[in-house]
């Protein structure tokens, strides 16, 4: 483990009126592992990525990415210090191309003024030169790139998804938050969405993902935190945590007695 | 909003040869200035197609952005300032407007910038009416010196209809080359969801902010045209009806689709008039039409075309 983890979170707390969703978590990510956030519904998974990525702040806390305090500040600056994420109700841009919305992304490192852009000087074009191959090549990855110049909402709900995280990585980010991102996917597309990851994490981007099917979880996983009523019950290696008698309970026990 | 096809510039040739054309065919006066006037809607259409066609804000107040590049200019020639001041004094006038409207607004949600400019319109619009000694109140100013840049200018409605053809392709070409930039997809990612725009690098306030900025200077430089070019302005030609109008315009003829704001601009500029022996049973008329449009092609007129494209193209 690399001695100063790429996401440091303490005392993360967020309520929602009486709710308390998120209970002073304390979250430790190492540089270029796969970390799964798992837990029972509604125990604050989606509210703690919500918190990382600036999408709805936390009340309290200190969140530090790449050494960079993060509490508070606006998504899009936090996109720019290298984290992206996808969603877990799908959110892409229906109105623009399968490219262009990777472009969008793509855009994050090449800032330019209105007035390159109309006079399209040498320097327009050659930001775009730079967004369409970066582009091009974030669809490489997740194996969209014949369907470029398709209108986003002509893909299937599986390849959708596969386009968020083409669009999470158009921007080049150190880490790669994913929400759910097998949902909705059968067996063959998840398992190709697996063999992604593992790709993902040989290039040096640290994943952390939230999950609700923890089998398919704990293969590629190399931590695993578990939360449960927005609080931090366990964390620790797969095999570990499997064997963690409040994880067991927190699943298992009341899985029986809903059952 | 469809990616860009080579095909398309054959029909912008095709539609320019036919607008260069048209001073041929039609040489009543009043057909040349009804048109000119549509080529100004058409303007203030493809601005508001920045901030609400692409970036998805509701805005009401283009017709008043519109009306302060109008004054702005009438008011400046008649002082005697030279022509060539007042593009210029248009678009500082209306970006001081929209940046003072958009800079509180665009942290807020749609709504309210739909409200605010609202307001905005009819603070313009008591204005101009009550303050009289400059702005001449509801019988408005006449004899507005004409376009003129250092002694040259268009003599004549004819003239005037092709320097506005050629502004209008220009307005065109800086909308096209918006739309397909970093900024014309930032803009439409805000729409389609803010959210994922921000996570994915998007500072959507600053490009809401310049889509409502570009839209009002597009407003502003019509007006400055219009007063020039029509030399006589007054309070109703830039009121609430006049921006639910250009709305409607955009609406109709193709949200987000260049083609469509010129298309709903020009349809909704001439109809009117085509359909004046209808008097009062217009009104009813041009209701069940938008009705009919936004029921059948939710897209807009613009739509149409490109829809009866794709079934050619899946028949070939």
């Amino acid at each position: 483990m690399n001695p100063e983890p790429i996401i440091t979170a303490r005392g993360v707390t967020r309520r929602f009126g009486g709710l308390v969703a998120l209970d002073g978590i304390d979250l430790d990510v190492p540089r270029g592992v796969v970390q799964a956030i798992i837990g029972p519904n509604g125990s604050g998974k989606t509210t703690l990525l919500n918190a990382l990525s600036g999408a709805s702040h936390a009340d309290t806390g200190s969140i530090r990415v790449g050494g960079h305090e993060i509490f508070r500040l606006k998504p899009y600056r936090i996109a720019r210090l290298g984290l992206a994420r996808t969603f877990q109700n799908i959110r892409i841009f229906e109105n623009l191309s399968v490219i262009e919305n990777v472009k969008v992304a793509a855009a994050c490192n090449s800032p330019t003024s209105l007035f390159n852009i109309l006079t399209a000087n040498a320097r327009h074009r050659h930001s775009e030169a730079d967004i369409d191959r970066n582009a091009r090549e974030a669809l490489e990855i997740v194996g969209l790139a014949h369907r470029a110049n398709d209108r986003a909402t002509q893909l299937p709900y599986a390849q959708q998804r596969l386009l968020e995280i083409a669009r999470a990585l158009a921007s080049k980010p150190n880490v790669l938050l994913l929400d759910e991102p097998a949902a909705g996917m059968n067996m063959t597309e998840s398992m190709t969405l697996l063999d992604t990851i593992a790709r993902l994490k040989n290039s040096g981007i640290t994943i952390l993902l939230v999950e609700h099917n923890v089998r398919l979880v704990m293969g590629i996983s190399d931590r695993v935190t578990v939360l449960d009523f927005g609080k931090k019950i366990a964390e620790g290696a797969p095999s570990e945590v499997q064997r963690n008698p409040l994880v067991i309970e927190a699943y298992l026990g009341r899985r029986h007695r809903h059952a | 909003m469809k990616p860009p096809k080579m095909n398309s510039w054959p029909i912008l040739a095709a539609n320019i040869a036919a607008a260069l054309a048209v001073p041929i065919v039609a040489h009543d006066g009043y057909i040349i200035q009804l048109l000119n006037i549509a080529i100004l809607n058409a303007i203030v259409v493809l601005g508001l197609n920045f901030v609400t066609g692409w970036a998805g804000q509701i805005n009401f107040g283009q017709a008043a952005f519109y009306g302060l590049g109008a004054y702005t200019t009438a008011i400046a020639t008649k002082a005697g300032l030279p022509w060539i001041t007042t593009p210029f004094l248009s678009v500082i006038v209306v970006m001081a407007a929209s940046l003072m409207l958009g800079l509180p607004t665009m942290r807020l949600r749609t709504y309210y910038l739909a409200m605010t400019t609202i307001g905005f319109g009819e603070i313009i619009r008591l204005i101009i009416v009550h303050w009289e000694p400059v702005t001449g109140g509801t019988s408005g100013l006449r004899a507005i010196p004409g376009i003129s840049i250092f002694g040259f200018g268009p003599q004549g409605q004819i003239q005037h209809y092709y320097l506005l053809i050629a502004v209008l392709l220009l307005a065109i070409l800086i909308a096209a080359r918006v739309r397909h930039s970093v900024l014309g997809r930032a803009m439409i990612a805000t729409r389609d969801s803010e959210i994922a725009a921000e996570q994915s690098g998007v500072d959507t306030v600053r490009t809401k902010l310049l889509a409502f900025m570009i839209g009002a200077v597009y407003a502003g430089l019509a007006g400055c045209l219009y007063a020039s070019s029509i030399r006589f302005i007054s309070p109703d030609s830039f009121s609430g009806t006049q921006a639910i109008l250009l709305m409607t315009m955009l609406i109709v003829g193709g949200m987000g689709s260049i083609a469509g704001c010129i298309i709903g601009a020009v349809a909704l500029t001439i109809l009117p008039e085509a359909l004046r022996f209808l008097g009062q049973w217009y009104l009813v008329l041009y209701g069940l039409g938008v009705i009919a449009v936004i029921v059948l092609a939710p897209g807009g007129l613009a739509s149409l075309a490109s829809l009866s494209q794709a079934r050619r193209a899946s028949v070939h």
